[in-house]
């Protein structure tokens, strides 16, 4: 063994937990038990991650407020949005589970708004047949994690904070081993090695221009999962939220939560029509997002769209005392950052991308992968949204799914008698390659190649693809991709953001290849997925999920049929509890 | 608009000229300087919304969140500096250990009574929603540790952050470690005493937070203690909710 190796920083754990979001902390709080050493890593500061943006609420099925409510509905909803391409394993778990999550929660300190009676008060959302979101105010995310991040904090988790993960290990048998990463702050390796280890590292919607996410959204650790031979599955699903903010230019993108619209908020065409009731007349502004987002496409196509291409939202009837206390902080983002006051006037929302529903394959009981020892859960997984994720069903999701991926990690690990053997030679090259891009002269600037794969993915796999285009995008997206072994930093190592770029980069550009391929095999339109050359749902296209892997490239794999005592659910054509509801009033 | 940035960084003060046609804040600016200027420019930033609190820094002289903070009210040039009192890792991003072991000396996580066996309700008007409400707020950004004078003398005071946090579990009535709590915000040398009330953590919190009105209740809470022993409220009997109900 090298000395650069032998001297390597190096750290053992029962359970690594990679990302400290809402996902990684609930799976490291479930994993830390007396006799389990646990470890932690995020790319940002603890209490940053993306997690604290998710505004609107956590979907349980409490029926607080609408008590025809139950899990029965919240699974139909979530298959009915996800266009049955979901897994209803997975689909069921989470629909029964998520109400003790939320509960939970508050008995590790957070306590959500309440009815007057003193339930949990439940907001209505896109597509959910009843008001199903647990929400404190319009901060909801925050909420949620920093109440994981104290209990994270008051159980012994070793917390490590900027540090960036190049490279899952594995052993011999294939099984994890650990990964190498460095921390940002120093630019020095750190080895960790791990007996089970839970990827939850969220999503990739930075690899769109106009886009509601964070920067840490890099899609790290799928690309990471991938190349480590983990099944990618549904990578064509990207959301689009249907409205984000649009003007002024530095704020494009920024999410509009749909708690405007689950409070009464209304969407309108240049011309001063709803356009809505025609797309739906059913579900209307609370129709599902793919099919709002593409109505306010549709509209801004048709030469109907406002000023700066989008839609306006108007909320100005439910009055300002009603908007700041249920609202306070889109009240507070409209006024500050685009000086529009949202009690007054209505305001311009546009689509951006929001939420990949695609990712790591993971199974519904432990969230293991195809990678023995290696867990996912979270935006990073696949699975539970289909093709089009319920608003509210992601913070629900992290809760239900980072549990049981931290106890499946549990389990596998107190199986295993130590960490499997990391490879000497395989960590010295992986740090031969991180290192390399500081002796490349006059390469690539990784910021010029994200903001050309940015314009890629928004030009040739956006909201709105079709074959051609989409064989074009991926022409320029491999000529990028060549272009892109030559990147180059100058500066140090210590907390040099060129650097940390480049493997942003490099994930991205790896997922961004899946996504193309993905889109190109599903040859029909499908929830987030809408191709102008196929532009209807196909039922012979439903029965499968494209799956990708280094390995085998693209498959087709059967989706796993419901059993009866599930598929009868659907066979009234409505939701269990809008049928209980109509039967009740029928009697009355 | 022509605008100076004035960056002090690891290797000295670095001047940017930036046309600022595109750009509203000053997060905007330091990503075109990044991106297009000098890719080494090291800053945090995460949400660019103003909720997660990464992207604290001084601003022509007063602690502010570069997302939040608009060019319009900066004038021609524009002076960046890292946050004071916390050691500096590189240009505009500083060393966050401090703060964080600040907010966990505190014991920053609740500590359910042991009768506690089911989530409480919290009516939406109550007192004990007000008491969870001011706690909600706080996004761990920095700035009021940046902005406390008291910090200059007593680099070990625990500062307004995690001062703040010990008031609102203290006054949650779910919480079973006050003393505990009582007795760390208590120490002469890095609790609240040292506090002399300036108010500038009030001034800079992004939230609209006020610590100095947390760490006042927390001396009066340690006066009573020290006067009338443990005689002091009763803490009020909670109202349990059923498992099933929500």
């Amino acid at each position: 063994m090298s000395t650069q190796v032998a001297t390597l920083e190096s750290h053992t754990f029962d359970v690594l937990v990679i990302g400290s979001g809402g996902a990684g902390l609930r799976a490291a709080v479930q994993a830390s038990v007396p006799g389990v050493s646990v470890g932690i890593i995020g790319k940002s500061l603890l209490g940053k991650a993306h997690t604290v943006m998710a505004e609107g609420g956590v979907a349980a099925s409490f029926g607080n407020v609408d008590r025809w409510d139950g899990w029965e509905t919240h699974f139909y909803d979530t298959m009915r949005s996800g266009h049955f391409i979901n897994d209803y394993r997975i689909a069921e778990k989470f629909a029964h589970e998520a109400t003790e999550r939320v509960l939970e929660l508050e008995e590790w300190g957070a306590v959500f708004d309440r009815t007057p009676d003193g339930k949990i008060m439940q907001r209505p959302f896109g597509a959910h047949s009843f008001r199903r979101l647990a929400h404190i105010g319009d901060r909801t995310g925050m909420e949620l994690l920093r109440t994981l991040q104290y209990k994270a904090i008051s159980q012994d988790i070793e917390i490590f904070q900027e540090v960036t993960v190049t490279k899952l290990l594995k052993d011999e048998a294939g099984r994890i081993a650990g990964a190498l990463a460095y921390y940002r702050a120093t630019g020095d390796f750190v080895l960790f090695r791990a007996k089970a280890v839970v990827l939850a590292t969220g999503g990739w919607g930075k690899l769109y221009k106009v886009t509601s996410n964070s920067w840490e959204s890099t899609g790290d650790g799928g690309a990471l999962a991938y190349r480590a031979g983990a099944e990618m599955m549904d990578m064509e699903m990207v959301q689009f939220h249907p409205t984000g903010m649009v003007w002024p230019p530095g704020v494009r993108g920024l999410l509009v939560t749909e708690g405007v619209r689950g409070e009464g908020g209304l969407l309108y065409n240049s011309e001063g029509e709803r356009f809505m009731l025609q797309y739906d007349p059913e579900r209307k502004e609370l129709s599902s997002r793919d099919v709002v987002a593409r109505s306010i496409f549709k509209e801004v196509q048709a030469g109907r769209g406002t000023p700066h291409g989008g839609a306006w939202l108007d909320i100005t009837h439910k009055g300002p005392e009603f908007i700041k206390r249920k609202l306070p902080g889109m009240y507070e983002q409209y006024l500050t950052l685009a000086d529009v006051d949202i009690t007054k006037e209505k305001f311009e929302v546009a689509p951006t991308c929001h939420y990949t529903m695609g990712g790591v394959r993971a199974e519904a009981e432990t969230c293991a992968t195809n990678i023995p020892g290696l867990f996912a859960a979270g935006e990073v997984a696949c699975g539970l949204h289909g093709a089009n994720r319920l608003g509210g069903n992601s913070l629900a999701d992290l809760l239900v799914f980072g549990r049981r991926a931290g106890e499946g990690a549990l389990a596998y690990a107190r199986d295993v008698a130590e960490a499997s053997s990391v490879n000497a030679q395989e960590i010295e090259t992986e740090m031969a390659r991180v290192m390399a891009p500081f002796s490349v002269s006059h390469g690539e600037n990784p910021f010029e190649i994200h903001e050309e794969l940015q314009d890629i993915m928004s030009a040739h796999a956006g909201i709105v693809r079709s074959g051609p285009d989409l064989e074009k995008g991926l022409a320029k997206l491999q000529a990028l991709t060549d272009r892109a072994t030559n990147m180059a930093v100058s500066g140090s190592r210590v907390y040099n953001p060129g650097w940390h770029a480049v493997f942003d980069v490099q994930s991205m550009l790896a997922l961004a290849e899946l996504i193309f391929r993905g889109a190109l095999a599903r040859q029909e339109s499908r929830g987030a997925h809408w191709r102008t050359d196929y532009p209807d749902e196909l039922p012979e296209m439903g029965q499968w999920n494209f799956v990708q892997s280094i390995d085998e490239g693209v498959q087709a794999v059967p989706v796993p049929q419901m059993p009866k005592e599930l598929s009868r659910l659907f066979e009234r054509g409505m939701a269990p509890g809008a049928w209980t509801k109509q039967q009740e009033g029928k009697e009355n | 608009m022509q605008v100076t940035v004035r960056v002090e960084r690891s290797t000295g003060t670095a001047s940017y000229s930036v046309d600022t046609k595109a750009q509203q804040t000053v997060l905007d600016v330091l990503f075109y300087i990044q991106n297009e200027l000098d890719e080494t420019l090291s800053f945090r930033c995460s949400c660019r919304v103003g909720m997660c609190g990464s992207c604290g820094m001084v601003i022509n002289g007063k602690e502010g969140l570069a997302c939040r903070t608009g060019l319009d009210r900066l004038g021609p040039v524009v002076t960046l500096q890292p946050m004071r009192h916390q050691g500096r890792i590189k240009d505009l991003v500083v060393d966050m250990g401090d703060f964080f072991s600040k907010y966990e000396a505190v014991r920053p996580y609740l500590t359910p009574r042991p009768e506690v066996q089911d989530p409480i309700v919290a009516s939406p008007r109550s007192k004990l929603r007000e008491a969870i409400d001011l706690g909600l707020e706080c996004i761990s950004c920095g700035l009021c540790l940046s902005a406390c004078d008291v910090m200059t003398a007593v680099p070990e005071f625990l500062g307004p952050a995690a001062l703040n946090r010990a008031y609102n579990l203290i006054a949650d009535v779910r919480d079973d470690a006050r003393d505990r709590r009582l007795a760390v915000v208590g120490q002469a040398r890095s609790g609240v005493w040292q506090c002399h009330t300036h108010m500038s953590c009030v001034e800079v919190c992004p939230k609209n937070i006020a610590p100095t009105r947390a760490i006042a209740q927390l001396k009066q809470k340690l006066i009573v203690r020290r006067f009338m022993g443990h005689r002091e409220r009763p803490i009020p009997k909670l109202q349990y909710i059923v498992k099933e109900g929500g």
